[in-house]
């Protein structure tokens, strides 16, 4: 049982030649073996065998050795990647995204690619062409989404780390429901090369691990300039663990009065104090503020996230690689019959939608009214950081609910983004850390939200609520780490 | 009366060594799909780059073209599917074109009249679709070419001023150094719209596209508004539609009727960030814009070259940039430029050759022209030499050794080879002297057999009429 250890301990035993990365693979795989939780997709059939090839290998790295799970929409060279779309049920791709490039260069093993909405559209991981994901701590709820298998597989303690997609709370929404870490980092931060599109100016990867720490370590690996993508940031890379333990007094924290509204569960709201009491005690500046315009981020995220995806997914026509219809005449019925037997309800749903607001006079009433808007959005989060360090709100309206929901409303895989998608339209990173949990057990979030590139304020103060709290988050309740 | 009104819209295609928005060579002639990397086939998780060489010859061309150039653009996607077309959508530029309101003047019988440009923008090309036996082959060589689109206003009024500005068009975009605008091979492409009106009113337009070659471009306007005004002048109405050339018709040609409202649903393009230029890099690029034909004719004006060599000089490309390497007086310059019009295009020509791959250089013509102006060699000699330098590259000098045409200008040499000639045609000789011109002529001709026509004519007579007035 050495996955259970933190990063640090398993590094440890690794350079003392105590166990070895093939040791942290056959436990792994092992793992995943004995859940039934649907986390995973595809199992990297080579991760042992890579795991053998680095036995003998000096540790160089804190990170080296360690096995680590993909969301499923990030490419990973000859390894299925779905989006847990049968679009892409056949597709082995023939490059690693940017991302995955660096988690080998550190010698990380890929343990393979975990379940999801499909095309990460959803919030609950019922979108999935593979059947959901569960949630680790009651079978009955979801685990959230999209980036369902990456959350579930971290929370279980099946493998340390993961990697997560976040467009509109991908990633945040089932750390949170499922009591892990999730970071979605500043948009720009981390290539998406790689990544396969879902909104392009809102998509970015993260990483999704058991507590703050561990999830700096991962940051720091993935942070950077890309050549093969031109929206990352030049900005220079931190040492994002380097704030962690530092003394947080100084940090001023901005409550937005939206985030603590009727429309959040009381549990959820009454946990967040709880939190905010103790940053008060130590001495934290808290103000509750008003950010004018975050009650547009569902109609508004609507708009320019499907207005995007619905030419991002153009590509999928059956022509080049994915699924091809075996029943077509000419080439209308060829891109019809494989987009209609490819892609699910929900990717139709919000390609259609998006082909709406992009149409004709349409563009002009939505789509571009839209992109003003999320200007104006944007400069109110910008005014806020002129004055605080950081906003802290719930991640979530609630804890995770029961699966078969969304199916009688479709609309409500939206409104779980209430809280989420604001910063995704603003570019801000944002970290899910739990907080504890409601009378079910089920775990609560809370979003720790900061100004540009400041991922390591995000971390400092995370990590100071975290060693306050001292929660237990192993679902069956195993060692803390 | 009806007046025509035409606008023209010019694809380019660039020869820039990479795609526009991705690192694929851009070589269109390779071998089927040879140029493709992930990029062009749309590969998922893929993204956009941006070749900075294509911004730059955008802005060459705004220059050129006299264009306001965006100092911040960004590229918009214009989303439709077609099989040619890899990521079911293509990088354009709707709202920000690098270039807006420009001209190029032509000159009309006599007259100067500035063409205005709309816009002009870059964007992508699609791939290659290649219709054959029943079934679809697609070249992606040609997805991500860079293209750059020329829109002008409609100010055109007659199918001899689209055919002059595209010409004009043709020719600046040739100098720029920018595509190799080979309208015959696709990398100049043509579309005109075209429609008629008796009053300030534009009449309903048609757009004619596929025209294969710049004379096809006033014969297929022609065709169109004589269409239109047979179905005007009958009380009839054009239908707004698109229409195209055929060649073997030599007509218009129904293609489609404009659906109302084409939605290409474009928005911007969220994988490229905004693209800035500023005043210095414009400044510098055009510090180093190339010698335009339009400055070519002062120059060769003032050099004194007639008119007919001036525009043959500047219809061929290769002679006209050989021509400009030359350090020569202005003399000698006419001298050069009536080979390179005349033998040396004629070569070329006949082998279906451009001057750069021959190997004639520059400063070995150079002396070719110092020696035929000092009357060293004569005019037929000189057309020999360059024949063989265009071949072979040889020195001058060599190959007139090689030949034995040296001496030829020593007076003496020549009149023991008239004396030779005039003893063996004694009877033309009295012929002569009794008045008969006709017996002159013989003579030259059997002194020029006699010397290969090596010798300069005018020499020949000046020394022949001496001998024969002894």
């Amino acid at each position: 049982m050495n996955l259970n250890k933190s990063i640090k301990e398993i590094n440890e035993l690794l350079k003392k030649k105590v166990i070895k990365p093939s040791d942290l693979v056959k436990e792994a795989l092992e793992n995943i073996k004995k859940n039934n939780l649907n986390a995973f997709i595809t199992i990297n059939e080579n991760a042992l065998e890579e795991a053998y090839q680095l036995d003998d290998k000096p540790v160089d790295n804190i990170l080296f050795g360690i096995p680590i799970a993909i969301k499923d929409n990030i490419v990973t060279k000859d390894i299925k990647t779905s989006c847990a779309s049968l679009m892409l049920d056949n597709f082995i791709p023939i490059y690693d995204a940017t991302v995955i490039k660096k988690i080998k260069e550190k010698n990380m093993i890929i343990i393979g690619k975990t379940n999801m909405d499909e095309f990460a559209m959803g919030s609950s991981g019922e979108t999935s062409y593979y059947k959901p994901t569960l949630n680790p701590w009651n079978e009955n709820k979801v685990p959230g989404g999209s980036s369902s298998g990456s959350a579930c597989c971290v929370s279980s303690r099946m493998v340390p780390l993961a990697l997560g997609s976040d467009t509109g709370g991908s990633i945040r929404q089932p750390a949170s429901f499922c009591g892990v870490v999730g970071l979605k980092p500043t948009y720009g931060r981390i290539s998406r090369y790689g990544l396969i599109a879902f909104a392009s100016s809102l998509d970015v990867i993260g990483p999704i691990t058991r507590n703050v720490y561990e999830n700096a370590l991962l940051l720091n690996i993935l942070a950077g300039h890309d050549d093969n993508d031109y929206t990352s940031s030049f900005e220079d890379v931190l040492d994002y663990t380097s704030l962690i333990g530092k003394d947080v007094k100084n940090l001023k924290i901005a409550v937005p009065n939206y985030y603590m509204s009727e429309v959040i569960d009381e549990g959820v709201r009454n946990k967040v104090k709880e939190v905010l009491d103790i940053l008060k005690k130590e001495g934290l500046q808290v103000d509750y503020i008003d950010i004018p315009y975050l009650e547009y981020s569902i109609p508004l995220y609507q708009v320019i996230a499907l207005g995007e995806c619905s030419s991002n997914l153009a590509r999928f026509d059956g022509i080049k690689y994915g699924h091809q219809t075996s029943n077509y005449t000419d080439i209308t019925s060829l891109y019809k019959r494989s987009r209609q037997e490819g892609f699910g309800d929900e990717v139709k749903r919000r390609i259609m939608i998006g082909s709406y607001v992009l149409s004709g006079k349409n563009a002009d009433i939505y789509y571009h009214k839209a992109l003003c808007l999320r200007k104006q959005l944007t400069n109110s989060f910008e005014d806020v950081f002129k004055k605080y360090d950081l906003i802290i709100g719930p991640t979530n309206t609630n804890v995770a609910y029961d699966f078969n929901k969304i199916s009688s409303d479709v609309l409500k895989s939206f409104y779980d983004d209430l809280l989420t998608n604001p910063v995704n339209l603003a570019g801000l990173p944002s970290l899910s850390l739990p907080i504890g949990f409601n009378v079910e057990k089920l775990p609560i979030g809370m979003q720790i939200i900061g100004n540009y590139y400041k991922e390591d304020v995000i971390y400092q103060l995370a990590s100071f609520i975290e060693d306050k709290l001292k929660l237990n988050l192993d679902p069956k309740g195993g060692i803390k780490c | 009366m009806l007046t025509p009104t035409i606008g023209i819209e010019v694809h380019i295609e660039l020869k820039s060594k990479a795609k526009v928005f991705s690192t694929g060579r851009n070589d269109f002639q390779s071998l089927p799909n040879t140029n493709v990397n992930i990029l062009d086939l749309a590969y998922p998780g893929v993204l956009p780059k941006l070749n900075k060489e294509i911004i730059n010859m955008g802005i060459k061309t705004c220059l050129a073209l006299n264009c306001n150039i965006s100092k911040t653009m960004y590229f918009d996607r214009k989303n439709y599917f077609y099989p040619d077309l890899p990521k079911g959508y293509q990088i354009t530029q709707k709202n920000t074109p690098i270039g807006t309101n420009g001209y190029l003047e032509i000159e009309v019988d006599g007259k100067n009249k500035k063409v205005e440009i709309e816009e002009l923008h870059i964007e992508e090309d699609t791939c290659k679709s290649i219709h054959k036996d029943k079934k679809t082959y697609l070249n992606y060589n040609r997805a991500g070419v860079p293209l750059i689109e020329i829109v002008t206003k409609p100010c055109i009024h007659s199918s001899k001023e689209a055919k002059l500005y595209v010409e004009k068009l043709r020719e600046t975009l040739l100098y720029l150094g920018i595509s190799d605008v080979k309208i015959e091979e696709g990398s100049m492409r043509c579309d005109a719209n075209v429609s008629l009106s008796d009053n300030d009113t534009l009449g309903t337009k048609t757009e004619i596209k596929n025209i294969g070659s710049i004379s096809h471009v006033a014969i297929a306007i022609e065709k169109e508004i004589k269409r239109q005004e047979e179905i005007l002048n009958s009380g009839g109405k054009i239908v707004e539609e698109t229409r195209r050339f055929d060649d073997k018709k030599m007509d218009t040609v129904r293609m489609r009727i404009k659906e109302t409202g084409n939605d290409y649903r474009y928005f911007p393009e969220p994988d490229l960030p905004y693209v800035t230029v500023s005043e210095k890099e414009i400044l510098e690029i055009k510090n180093n814009l190339p010698i335009l034909p339009d400055e070519l004719r002062v120059k060769f004006q003032n050099i004194g070259l007639n008119e007919n060599n001036i525009k043959t000089i500047i219809a061929n490309i290769d002679i006209c940039h050989f021509f400009l390497k030359l350090k020569l007086d202005n003399n000698l310059l006419i001298t050069a430029c009536n080979l390179l019009t005349g033998d040396v295009l004629a070569y070329l020509n006949k082998n279906n050759l451009t001057l750069d791959k021959t190997k004639i250089e520059v400063s070995n013509f150079e002396k070719l022209v110092k020696l035929l102006v000092n009357k060293e060699i004569s005019n037929r000699q000189a057309k020999e030499i360059i024949t063989i330098m265009l071949d072979t590259g040889d020195d001058v000098k060599k190959i007139i050794k090689d030949k034995g045409f040296s001496n030829v200008t020593d007076d003496k040499v020549i009149k023991e080879i008239i004396n030779k000639i005039l003893n063996e045609n004694q009877e033309s000789v009295n012929d002569y002297k009794n008045g008969k011109d006709r017996a002159l002529k013989y003579l030259m001709g059997q002194i020029m057999k006699e010397t290969k026509g090596s010798l300069d004519p005018s020499l020949v007579q000046k020394l022949l009429l001496e001998s024969l007035s002894l």
